[in-house]
């Protein structure tokens, strides 16, 4: 360290030491005009050895926390700095005591994790809805959307907690450490815009080393310092990714982008899904070129750009396939098939089919003995859990009043978030008298319990739906899958979705009290279309398919072997096929390290719709 | 506007096709019109004008930043008319206005830029009136502002242009500033009355068709912006952005946005809602952030330093605006992720409405231009969503981007990690594997589904092809080689255990070490390679090689706790209790809440500390367990719930639980003895001590879970749950092991109480019954307990004594050799084996098995290797 930067970095300790209180704003405006003073602490920094550390990281400590924002950002600035310092040390074998430093990134902590009352810091943010006007957009004007887990969760805007209830740390453990580092990773991202230069370049150091040091491709770095390999968590790199991909857009494209090569290189290396999936897509959406600006901003380049779509009038989209529809179709539509073969068949079959469509369409749903039937069987509503929810007709169309098609299969289409929809079509609405819980559908607050569970519910039926559009080669095949499950017969193993396998038995257990809350929402009518929609899936351009899902449509039953209300036997075989995997799981009931990620989320959510129904 | 007064067909009808661009018609409306009356020529000079002009650009649209042409042969015509229209002068005053105002588009046409300002400025755009005026006039005006703008942007600053006032001063700073800020005053302007325009015609375009509504007529086309109005709806930003400006930037892009969209305003809309989510994720962050409803910083970090003290505000007012959108509770994003969010899920919606989908070769091009478009939304929902941990929503997201990712890997990979990162590891598999099959060259893929395989999901079989197809890269799979062995191991290790038959076992046991030997040679840094060939010898009882390679591990990775664990299990094979508690009070140091450690720790304290400390660890890991969970996890927030809810709702139950606690001035005493003689006090000196402490223990235990109980047990994740009945599991252990069976009872209850049907539990409860003396209820238990798990040795073990003291020999020899055909190297069941051989008179075979036991034995750890988890 030089005599020079020495001097500098102890005129500033000094100074800070004995300056008034009063004189503190226009100090702080001050600090960044001393231009030598930021290299010399970084120096410091570096330097294991330096007797100035300690000196210096209390000083930081003291300007972070003032409260002024300026000072606690000048030592924010320093955070990547310190963490590389930290986790560097930590990892190497003789471990030095980082003391000082420990205590300043700990005592940051401590700083952050409270509001200024002294209580725990939620940091938390809503999950905007399409389902909801927002000051940008209106939904009815986007169409339908999609009616899942997701859309139908944030029906009313949830507030997520993404950072809180930290507890307060005096020393940094291997158990503690990267919920420290991430949380002031956090904090770094929250203030980042407010960082110079240096220290974006140090963020993009930190993240290029901690990734490679004790990896191969630590040999192809000009840094080589012999290290050893630092453990890393996968939130923890999703914060350093955060503020690489600032830095990338704000003056440091080229050290940036090296750095987020490595965080990819390693998250690749480590399996870490979460890194790897913002690494690609930061990787993927990067502009092809460089910044010419002077400052190396590239936030932003923009052009004026010509208006009209690009994409030519007669390309099928989704749009123009509902544009088509609107024109053939006034009235509501049970076929689900239509978007999905539209997509995998060529153009002629996709006329043959919506042939088809139409002809199915002279037994509109609202045929008198179809609701008649549904209404004669409040019962159904009671035996079964996984019965697919009435949001044929609770849901309506928002653009253009119903005019578009339910569609169980497209996760995108098909099932506007429609309770917010005030131009819902008559003839949807004749549903909304079908069960005791029919009614109470249409009113928001209520339904978006329901419509939550319903969603998960359906995503389960879409997953295994899936399964046996894999299953069946052709339409005998699938006919047998849809045989056996009409005959109230376990489901062969093979098309049992592997998603229902994850249900724990226990909660499963747990869930049956809900039951009959849940069947409550559930309807003959929606349960048929459901069925309708394993015919449609493989059996588009079968003659025969087409006429028997007609007559499901009508609320007729011809198939001898169906006893009434047997639309609904679907979910209740769905409900055998999670009994049958209950033995091999309760094996595993006391394994103490069995991952239950998935599982665990069900029962809360369960829960949840006892409390809000 | 008198026109539409008059309330003529011929004039309303003329108004309809300026209005709607129809200009193919108007010639013949034209022709109509001067055959009524002589005085309308000059208006039939205007539209002639005008339609010969907007024929003549629509043939030959202007491109951006390309300068319009010179003069051409076709506009002299259009220059006639308007001439002749202007040079008569009998035209009503707002007529007269448009004349000039084509006059001046004209000359722009032509090049002549200060010609058109001279136009302009005798019209005076600001005098101009919005209410009222036909539709076609609010465009008229909006390409008059964009075109008066570009005029100002190509004549030079220094020249005295006309509407520059401070002609005097040529580029001094001042005049340049406000010439600047002229120049996008009149963008803006140009913006803001082509929104309202195109809102306009739309309704009105709406209640045609309406009145009109039997015959087809034209089909409700798509209004085009011209180039005039493209560059006035955009320019404005452009300059901001330009010119470093953020703020004002940011500005512009949301008032545009606010604006009620039209079918035209469409693709704009989406372009400038992706540009404003780039800005909030690339430019901005949460303490730089101002809502839309706020008004921005006056100096803000987003501006360009060098320029700033150009932050002004909006220093027009127009007498008619575009609409916004309104309501009640509209939603007004607070916060960077909430409005980045926002504007992406509505790009994405467009985006995926106007993805093409049909794959004909035809609209090859279009598909790709859309999929890129697509993509681009989709990756930056992936940036915003993942900042906030919402996997699920994001793989909900990019799952409905699949219809149009036929083929497309990056979409496809995506969806997977996304599947992982929201924990639906089936489905991610399944996803992972059509990865493999579009980019078969790439390791890390299928790595990806053997973490899973082997992890949530057990799917062993998998794991191993999906192994095997690494390995089989060779060379190729470079780092990832190591790790294709080390997965491959992993399986074969988990297959090991799982497998039944102690052939398969030792086999699988083999083919593990071989692969992790491979693993570790290949990469000698990697510190989990080192570990699992030490865990692997471990379980092979090798135990003085597991040791060197676990000390190797742990050197590459110094708190490892896996590593530590194992160390600590390795030196209690050797019989070092002390040693290994120590060990595990080091780890413990470090990772003072992992369960693991602690039931180790238990079971060494009960061993060389005596079993009161270990029911101090029991009612420890109890604290653990409340503290622990009472603290909600963020990073496991499904959004089903909102966390906050679950959050709260935990603490409150959690809160209404007192954990007795033994440093309370009234248990004091309890703390002293436990230091001084605590252990005497428990089980020597008074039944009524003991007691007392027990209780204690069991209501503190008991408290817990019967506070859970009636808030629904069940209701977080399991996790929390299964290890609760673990620990009581322990602590009725070490209650069995100090020959207490009410107290044992006791805690087995709780356990029963989560898990009633566990088989561990009821092995529990069969040692109870075995230490009350009850065989026959005891060995009711056992079989209850392998009619759950067949295979469970110790009840196997358990069971075998039962029957060997009920003379059954031949039953309780089968029931031992199962067990050990399950489990080879659990020495205690060698050792019963031998007992009912020597019982059956057997010998030979029973000193063989006495001899295994007894070698066994002195390789046995204190709790199997096996609970270290194996996972990559």
């Amino acid at each position: 360290m030089l005599g020079s930067e020495r001097g500098v970095v102890e005129e500033w300790l000094s100074e800070f030491k004995s300056l008034p209180e009063t004189q503190i704003p226009s100090y702080a405006g001050s600090l960044h005009l001393k231009k030598s003073l930021v290299p010399a602490l970084y120096r410091v920094i570096q330097d294991p050895n330096s007797e100035l550390m300690e000196p210096v990281c209390h000083q930081l400590f003291e300007l972070y926390r003032s409260s002024e924002d300026r000072l606690r950002r000048f030592t924010l600035q320093f955070l990547p700095e310190l963490v590389w310092v930290y986790l560097r040390v930590t990892a190497s074998r003789d471990r030095q005591s980082n003391g000082c430093i420990e205590a300043l990134l700990l005592g940051i902590y401590n700083l952050e994790i409270v509001d200024k009352d002294g209580n725990s810091k939620l940091l938390s943010f809503t999950i905007p809805s399409l389902s909801k006007p927002s000051i940008y957009h209106e939904p009815s004007s986007l169409g339908p959307m999609a009616l899942t887990e997701g859309a139908l969760c944030q029906h009313d805007l949830i507030r997520v907690v993404y950072s809180g209830l930290h507890p307060q740390r005096e020393t940094f453990t291997a158990q503690n450490r990267f919920e420290v580092l991430c949380f002031l990773m956090l904090c770094y991202n929250s203030a980042v815009v407010y960082m110079p230069l240096s220290s974006y370049q140090s963020v993009c150091r930190m993240s290029s080393r901690l990734c490679v040091c004790g990896f191969p491709r630590q040999q192809q770095k000009l840094w080589r310092e012999p290290c050893n390999r630092v453990l890393l968590d996968p939130e923890f790199m999703v914060q350093m990714l955060t503020a690489v991909y600032h830095a990338i857009y704000n003056g440091e494209w080229q050290m940036g982008q090296e750095a987020l090569e490595d965080l990819l290189y390693r998250a690749q290396l480590e399996l870490y899904s979460q890194p790897l999936l913002l690494a690609n897509a930061m990787k993927n959406s990067l502009p092809d070129s460089a910044p010419d600006e002077p400052r190396g901003r590239k936030v932003l380049q923009v052009e004026v750009t010509p208006t009209i779509s690009r994409i030519s009038i007669s390309a099928i989209t989704t749009a123009s396939i509902r544009r088509h529809r609107w024109k053939r179709e006034d009235c509501f539509d049970y076929s689900t098939a239509g978007e999905l073969t539209l997509i995998v068949n060529p153009p002629s079959l996709a006329q043959h089919h919506h042939h088809h469509h139409h002809h199915h369409r002279r037994h509109p749903p609202w045929d008198p003995t179809a609701k008649e039937e549904r209404e004669g069987r409040p019962h159904s509503y009671h035996s079964s859990s996984s019965s697919i929810p009435p949001i044929t007709f609770e849901d309506a169309d928002g653009m253009s009043g119903g005019e578009d098609s339910f569609n169980v299969n497209d996760p995108d289409e098909g099932f506007s978030s429609g309770a917010s929809n005030s131009s819902q079509p008559g003839g949807t609405k004749a549903g909304g008298s079908m069960g005791p819980r029919g009614g109470s559908l249409n009113n928001n607050s209520s339904s978006s319990s329901i419509k939550r569970a319903i969603a998960a519910r359906l995503s389960r039926e879409k997953d295994r739906e899936r399964e046996a559009e894999k299953q069946a080669d052709s339409s005998a095949d699938h006919q047998a899958v849809v045989r056996r499950r009409h005959q109230k017969q376990p489901s062969p193993p093979a098309s049992i979705n592997l998603e229902v396998i994850h249900l724990s038995p226990i909660k499963k257990h747990l869930s049956f009290p809900v039951v009959p809350t849940l069947v409550r929402t559930g309807s003959t009518s929606s349960s048929k279309s459901f069925d309708c929609m394993n015919f449609n899936l493989n059996g588009a351009d079968d003659e025969r398919e087409e006429e028997k899902e007609e007559a499901e449509a009508a609320g007729e039953d011809k198939e001898g072997g169906l006893p009434a209300g047997g639309s609904h036997h679907h979910s209740t075989v769905s409900l055998q096929e999670d009994h049958l995997i209950r033995p091999e799981n309760a094996q595993d009931i006391l394994s103490p390290g069995a991952p239950l990620t998935k599982q665990s989320r069900s029962p809360s959510f369960n829960m949840q719709i006892i409390s809000q129904v | 506007m008198t026109a539409r007064k008059s309330g003529s067909r011929l004039e309303t009808e003329i108004e309809r096709c300026r209005s709607e661009s129809q200009w193919d018609k108007i010639p013949e409306l034209v022709r109509q019109l001067s055959a009524k009356l002589i005085a309308n020529d000059d208006l039939g000079e205007l539209l002639l004008g005008e339609c010969k002009l907007q024929t003549y650009l629509k043939e030959n649209p202007l491109k951006q930043g390309a300068s319009p042409r010179g003069p051409r042969p076709k506009l002299v015509e259009v220059r006639k008319h308007l001439t002749a229209a202007l040079d008569r002068g009998n035209l009503k005053a707002d007529y007269l206005q448009e004349v000039s105002l084509l006059m001046a588009k004209l000359c722009y046409v032509e090049g002549e830029y200060r010609d058109a300002l001279g136009h302009y400025s005798r019209v005076n755009l600001d005098d101009l009136q919005l209410g009222g005026a036909p539709v076609y006039r609010l465009s008229m005006i909006a390409e008059a502002y964009a075109t008066k703008g570009l005029c100002l942007e190509k004549v030079p600053a220094a020249s005295p242009s006309l509407s520059n006032k401070n002609t005097g001063s040529p580029s001094s700073n001042r005049s340049t500033t406000d010439r600047d800020q002229e120049i996008i005053n009149c963008y803006e302007k140009s913006g803001d009355i082509a929104l309202l325009y195109l809102q306009e015609a739309e309704k009105a375009l709406s209640a045609g068709i309406q009145n009109r509504s039997p015959k087809p007529g034209p089909t409700a086309q798509d209004l085009e912006l011209g180039y005039f109005l493209e560059t006035g709806l955009q320019r404005a930003h452009v300059i901001h952005f330009k010119n470093g400006n953020l703020t004002q930037g940011v500005g512009r892009f949301r008032e545009i946005l606010r604006a009620v969209e039209n079918r035209t305003t469409q693709s704009l809309r989406m372009t400038i809602a992706r540009q404003l989510a780039e800005i909030l994720l690339r430019g901005m962050c949460e303490q730089s952030y101002w809502s839309p409803l706020e008004d921005p910083p006056t100096v803000s970090p987003l501006d360009d330093p060098t320029r700033q003290g150009h932050t002004r505000t909006k220093n027009y007012s127009l007498s008619r605006r575009p609409r916004v959108y309104s309501g009640e509770n509209l939603f007004c994003p607070q916060e960077n992720t909430e409005e980045a969010l926002l504007l992406l899920l509505i790009s994405e919606s467009m985006a995926n409405r106007d993805a093409v989908l049909s794959r004909i070769p035809e609209h090859n091009n279009d598909r790709i231009i859309s999929l890129q478009s697509a993509s681009v939304v989709y990756d930056l929902l992936t940036i915003a969503l993942g900042r906030r941990g919402q996997y699920e929503m994001l793989s909900e997201c990019l799952e409905r981007a699949m219809k149009f990712a036929f083929e497309e890997f990056h979409l496809w990979y995506q969806l997977a990690l996304s599947l992982m990162a929201a924990g639906k590891s089936a489905r991610a598999v399944k996803v992972l594997k059509e990865c493999i099959r579009l980019k078969p060259d790439d390791p890390t893929i299928p790595l990806l589904a053997v973490k899973l395989c082997i992890g949530p999901l057990h799917w062993l079989d998998e794991g191993e092809c999906f192994g095997k197809i690494v390995i089989d890269m060779g060379e190729k799979a470079a780092e990832f080689r190591a790790k294709g062995f080390l997965a491959i191991g992993l399986v074969y290790s988990l297959k090991a255990t799982d497998a039944s038959l102690r052939s398969t076992q030792e086999e699988y046991q083999r083919k593990a070490l071989g692969a992790f030997q491979r693993a570790q040679s290949l990469s000698p840094t990697d510190h989990l390679a080192a570990f699992y060939l030490a865990l692997q010898l471990a379980v092979s009882r090798q135990i003085p090689e597991a040791l060197g390679y676990v000390r190797q591990a742990l050197q590459l990775q110094g708190d490892d706790v896996h590593s530590l664990h194992l160390l600590a299990l390795l030196l209690s094979a050797q019989k070092h209790y002390h040693d290994a508690l120590n060990i595990i009070e080091m780890a413990l140091s470090e990772y003072p809440e992992n369960f693991n450690l602690l039931y180790t720790k238990v079971k060494l304290e009960s061993m060389c500390r005596g079993p009161e400390e270990a029911l101090l660890t029991c009612k420890h890991m109890l604290q653990i367990w409340k503290s622990f969970y009472n603290l909600t996890n963020p990073s496991d927030s499904g959004r089903g719930s909102s966390l906050l809810d679950r959050a709260l709702a935990d603490r409150r139950q959690l809160n209404a639980m007192t954990l007795p606690d033994f440093s309370d001035p009234d248990t004091g005493g309890l703390l002293d003895a436990n230091t001084l003689g605590f252990s005497s006090m428990f089980s020597v000196c008074s039944v009524h001590a003991t007691s007392i402490a027990a209780s204690r223990v069991e209501q503190a235990l008991s408290e817990v879970a019967s506070s859970l109980q009636s808030s629904a047990p069940k209701h977080g994740p399991m996790h929390p749950w299964m290890t609760l009945a673990q620990i009581w599991l322990h602590a009725a252990e070490v209650y069995t092991g100090m020959s207490k069976p009410a107290e044992a009872s006791a805690c087995t209850q709780e356990a029963s109480n989560l898990f009633p049907t566990s088989h561990n539990v009821l092995y529990m409860r069969g040692q109870i019954a075995e230490l009350r003396g009850n065989i026959d209820e005891a060995k009711r238990w056992y079989e209850e307990a392998l009619s759950i798990n067949p295979t469970h040795v110790k009840t196997m073990q358990r069971l075998g004594l039962i029957l060997h003291q009920l003379q059954r020999y031949s039953l309780s020899e089968k029931v031992l050799r199962d067990a050990v055909q399950v489990n080879s190297t659990a020495h205690d069941v060698w050792n019963s084996l031998g007992e009912v051989l020597q019982a059956q008179g057997n010998a030979a075979a029973a000193t063989e098995c006495f001899l295994t036991a007894l070698e066994l034995e002195a390789s046995s750890p204190i709790l199997p290797f096996t609970i270290i988890p194996r996972a990559l």
